[in-house]
């Protein structure tokens, strides 16, 4: 029997990174009962290893619990959780597509971030309502009036009664349910007109295999029903259907205005496309729910096992990981310095990080990365054009009309003190100053054009650094512009690494070449010759070290007791030389690639 | 050649930069010395050892921790339960922080004929750093007190690439060295092994080693002046006078029989088949598994010809004469050259070999880059 829709609400938590989301979540779902405090494991919804030791959310969950309300009638709450990274913006606006209501949590101490300011915008564009709270009321420098006074000049909305609240200590968490109830609007949807579902996460159950998240907007679902993807036109048939409670818990079936889970026979998730309506296959809907913004890969970077036997496991590995995450993008890449591998899109670089993270941790994999690379768009002296991704890629310099990159429209929020520094950054960065705006009497919003290839690296801990944690940053991508960049080349003994190959800006290109070089000179072993490192723009040497040979290489010292164990240290030794990557006469221990990563 | 090892594992103090097998330990418990002789006899009586031994050798540790009664039972122990030559080279480790006159004299008449003493270097303000327990002055007063009880044929260990050892402080130490007339001086790199105390002070960077380029330059230098000073290289660390290489050390790196007796000593005896054998490294096991007449070895390995010929080859490249290719043909049925052509020519390739028909050597370039060369063979 369906639940009646005006006792449904649906909603996510948007709010900055660290500003108390999961910790909310984990009060809301002990104050309804749906889990035990006794079983509470901190930040339940972030499942992850990875979720939980950054304090970050990954993955948008759904969890169903049910509150009774001060008018003594039962609600079902559908909480989506989202993340709060600004490479994770995707999985947001996913999340907001199946809501009608969004809490907005504002941390009392800090006040509302940049990543705040567009997880609302995408709410308020969504259509949905925002239930604004105000968090971290317990500590000593929590200004909570003025946190309200903040929301309402900026965002616009009314917060003079919002919840203020104390996550952690479960301080009148009461009230952001009782606001829930209040502010958040009931579905529509007619349970018996013909399905519509979106599918607004994927994820992979070892038991159940491929789970679809899907929000009912009208229709019902249950089991054994056959549905149709309106995508693909490919036709399940429902195993079984159910509900988050956190742990998955089979229901009868999801009816209009309901969240939950279908499992179908459907092989990998990779048939069930993030953003599709799933309809029924014998009385179909007449047309899709729209789709929300599909998120492209904006960083990619070449991963390679470093023992290249693992080329398999790599493979299968990220297999796996495509499974619960669709925005990971990946093929098949071969490069004379690392061999076989892959070319990895990424929604960001975090994404990047933890994607290599989970590789290692629960793959067991060991891995070389290359530099990561945007995408550039090259214009040929032919008049075609080219989307290139990896520098090593990119035509001849007689072959390239112009080169275009990615720029974004960034927008950064910082106490007025930083601005002079945070401007240097931006500067430093080759971006170009759009405005700068006050959000109140101490704080600022300022807009920047930047290139992305600049902000890919290191630009958000440089932020962080020399704002004192401060300045929060949000990005768009905005578009391609024409730029001087150059490909900047580095040979080992006269031969070419292509691994090490990235596209710079000319004015950086000598900088980095050299930095690069003197790198590289540190971190490759002594060989038995002399081994020029020189970095290259087209065919002109730009910077050149040297490593210097070899001279001394020998045990000083074997007696009786010590020869099983120096030919022990000789197989080792072996062994090490056996696992470095060959780049023509050179020897170069895989880390090596990562040492000169985290260069800039 | 055949020869005896004795492991001695107490010292008043450890090195920083030591990581054998020694324990912290005013002198040596006659718990340990009553193990090590029944030891002695359980291996005479199981029988497995060569027809005659050459070389006896204590080292340790701290062998001079041993009181002149423990030294006379322990080679009495030996010469009745095995054929030691009489003209055998009987050696013993000395620290110059732990030798008695009474003790030096008592060594000589048990029947040690050969010392090494490790100085390290004649400056003390490393002596400190490196954590040994004497002085220069203490080194010398040593040296003459084993002339004066009858020593004639001592070796001094030196080292090079101590942290903030200049160039000029080793060739000191080695000019002190060789004006003091001594027969043998071993010349050794510090090689800073994992968890040593000085390990961790590198790592935390409390001490500073010198870098790759001078430490080699030290090297080099050192190398130099030792020639220059009558003492010929014999082996990569080694440098002896004409007629005083050590025959105990020869004949490890000759690949040839020894028994090591002790804790954590080790064997490499000819049974059915090639093999080496390693004591149980801790003292209390070792005393008690002797207590109850049981042999405390901890393991074997029975290796293959293969490996044994990798052996030959690695321990004789050590050696500046190089590998025997008679010795080499006679144990194996094959030249040297003809079991490893493809690593021979890899030498040659980098001009790193010395090859007369007599032997098979690498020359000093090669020495240099011993671990590079011994790549190709494996």
């Amino acid at each position: 029997m369906a639940y009646p829709n005006e006792l449904i609400r649906n909603f996510s938590i948007i709010a900055h990174i660290d500003h108390g989301k999961s910790t909310l979540a984990d009060r809301m779902l002990e104050l309804t009962d749906t889990v035990a405090a006794r079983d509470m494991a901190e930040q339940l919804l972030d499942s992850m290893d990875i979720e939980r030791e950054r304090g970050i959310t990954i993955k948008s969950s759904a969890v169903r619990m049910f509150y009774t309300h001060t008018d003594g009638r039962r609600y079902m709450f559908n909480l989506i959780d989202t993340p709060g990274h600004v490479d994770f913006n995707y999985e947001v606006s996913r999340a907001l597509a199946a809501c009608e209501g969004a809490v907005l949590v504002v941390d009392a101490t800090q006040g509302i971030e940049a990543q705040t300011l567009a997880n609302v915008y995408l709410a308020v564009d969504n259509g949905l309502e925002v239930v604004p709270v105000i968090n971290k009321i317990d500590l000593p420098s929590a200004e909570p009036e003025r946190t309200a006074q903040e929301i309402e000049d900026v965002i616009g909305i009314e917060a003079k009664n919002a919840p203020q609240i104390s996550a952690k200590n479960g301080t009148n968490v009461q009230a952001v349910l009782a606001s829930v109830v209040d502010i958040v609007p009931p579905p529509k949807g007619d349970p018996d007109a013909p399905l519509t579902a979106l599918v607004f996460d994927c994820i992979y159950d070892n038991y159940k295999g491929a789970l679809s998240y899907v929000r009912v907007f009208d229709g019902t679902v249950r089991e054994g029903m056959r549905i149709r993807s309106m995508a693909s036109g490919h036709e399940f048939e429902v195993t079984e259907v159910g509900v988050f409670t956190p742990a998955p818990l089979a229901v009868d079936e999801l009816t209009a205005g309901e969240v939950g889970y279908i499992a179908a026979s459907i092989k990998s998730v990779a048939e069930t496309k993030v953003g599709d309506t799933i309809t029924s296959a014998e009385r179909p809907a007449a047309k899709p729910l729209p789709g929300y913004k599909q998120a492209n890969p904006m960083v990619f970077c070449g991963i390679y096992p470093a023992d290249g036997a693992q080329y398999g496991d790599l493979r299968d590995a990220l297999d796996k990981l495509k499974l619960n995450d669709a925005s990971l993008s990946y093929e098949k890449e071969t490069s004379s310095a690392l061999g076989y591998g892959f070319r990895c899109g990424f929604l960001g670089l975090l994404h990047m990080e933890i994607i290599q993270e989970r590789l290692e941790r629960e793959f067991d994999l060991d891995l070389v990365t290359t530099a990561p690379s945007v995408i550039y768009k090259v214009k040929l002296t032919s008049g075609e054009e080219q989307m290139i991704d990896n520098p090593s890629n990119l035509p001849a310099v007689t072959e390239i009309e112009s080169l275009e990159e990615p720029v974004v429209s960034a927008t950064i929020m910082t106490p007025s003190e930083y601005v002079g520094s945070i401007m240097e950054i931006c500067q430093e960065r080759r971006g170009v100053f759009v405005d700068m705006s006050y959000i109140d009497g101490s704080r600022v919003s300022i807009h920047y054009v930047l290139p992305l290839n600049e902000i890919i690296y290191d630009f958000f801990d440089q932020l962080k650094s020399r704002s004192r944690g401060y300045a929060s940053f949000d990005y768009e991508l905005k578009g391609y512009e024409r730029s001087d960049l150059v490909k900047l080349d580095f040979l080992l003994n006269g031969d070419m690494c292509d691994a090490l190959s990235t596209i710079v800006h000319r004015d950086r290109a000598y900088a980095k070449g050299r930095a690069v070089a003197e790198k590289l000179c540190e971190v490759i072993p002594r060989q038995q010759f002399e081994i020029p490192v020189q970095a290259a723009i087209g065919g002109k040497i730009i910077a050149r070290e040297t490593v210097r040979a070899v001279r001394k290489d020998v045990l000083a010292k074997c007696y009786g007791g010590d020869i099983t164990r120096k030919k022990k240290l000789l197989e080792k030794q072996k062994e090490g030389k056996k696992r470095m990557r060959q780049i023509g006469t050179v020897s170069l221990p895989s880390d090596a690639f990562m040492s000169v990563l985290r260069i800039n | 050649m055949a020869g005896i090892y004795l492991h001695i594992p107490y010292c008043i103090k450890k090195c920083a930069y030591c990581d054998f097998t020694s324990f912290a330990c005013g002198g040596v418990p006659e718990a340990y010395a009553d193990a090590l002789i029944s030891e002695i006899g359980l291996v005479s009586r199981a029988g497995e050892y060569p027809a005659e031994f050459d070389t006896v050798f204590f080292g340790g540790g701290t062998p001079s921790l041993l009181s002149g009664d423990q030294m006379r039972r322990m080679l009495g122990a030996l010469n009745e339960s095995f054929p030691i030559r009489a003209d055998a080279e009987r050696s013993m480790e000395v620290n110059p922080g732990t030798s008695s006159r009474e003790n030096l004299f008592a060594y000589r008449e048990a029947g040690i004929n050969r010392l090494s003493i490790g100085l390290q270097s004649s400056h003390d303000a490393l002596l400190n750093v490196i954590g040994r327990i004497h002085s220069y002055a203490q080194f010398c007063e040593t040296l003459s007190l084993a002339r004066e009880a009858g020593f004639a044929n001592i070796n001094v260990d030196v080292m090079h690439g101590l942290p903030g050892q200049t160039q000029r402080q080793y060739l000191d130490t080695l000019r002190a060295v060789c004006d003091l007339g001594v027969q043998h001086v071993s010349a050794y790199a510090l090689t800073l092994e994992e968890h040593t105390l000085l390990w961790e002070q590198v790592e935390c960077g409390d001490l500073t080693l010198p870098d790759e380029d001078e430490t080699a330059d030290m090297q080099d230098a050192g190398f130099d002046y030792l020639e220059s000073r009558g003492y010929r290289r014999y082996e990569i660390s080694n440098f002896a006078r004409e007629g005083y290489e050590c025959r105990h050390n020869l004949n490890y790196w000759e690949n040839g029989e020894y028994l090591g007796l002790g804790v954590a000593a080790h064997s490499a005896l000819r049974l059915k088949n090639w093999t080496r054998m390693a004591n149980t490294g801790a003292p209390d096991e070792y005393i008690r598994l002797l207590s109850r007449g049981k042999r405390p070895v901890s393991e074997t390995i029975r290796l293959y010809p293969a490996d044994e010929m990798f052996e030959c080859v690695m321990l004789g490249l050590r050696l500046v004469r190089g590998v025997d290719r008679a010795a080499f043909q006679k144990r194996f049925g094959v030249d040297m050259a003809d079991a490893f052509p493809d690593a021979m020519e890899q030498l040659r390739r980098r001009g790193w070999t010395r090859e007369s028909e007599g032997a098979i050597a690498l020359n000093r370039a090669g020495l240099d880059l011993q671990n590079e060369a011994l790549g190709f063979f494996m």
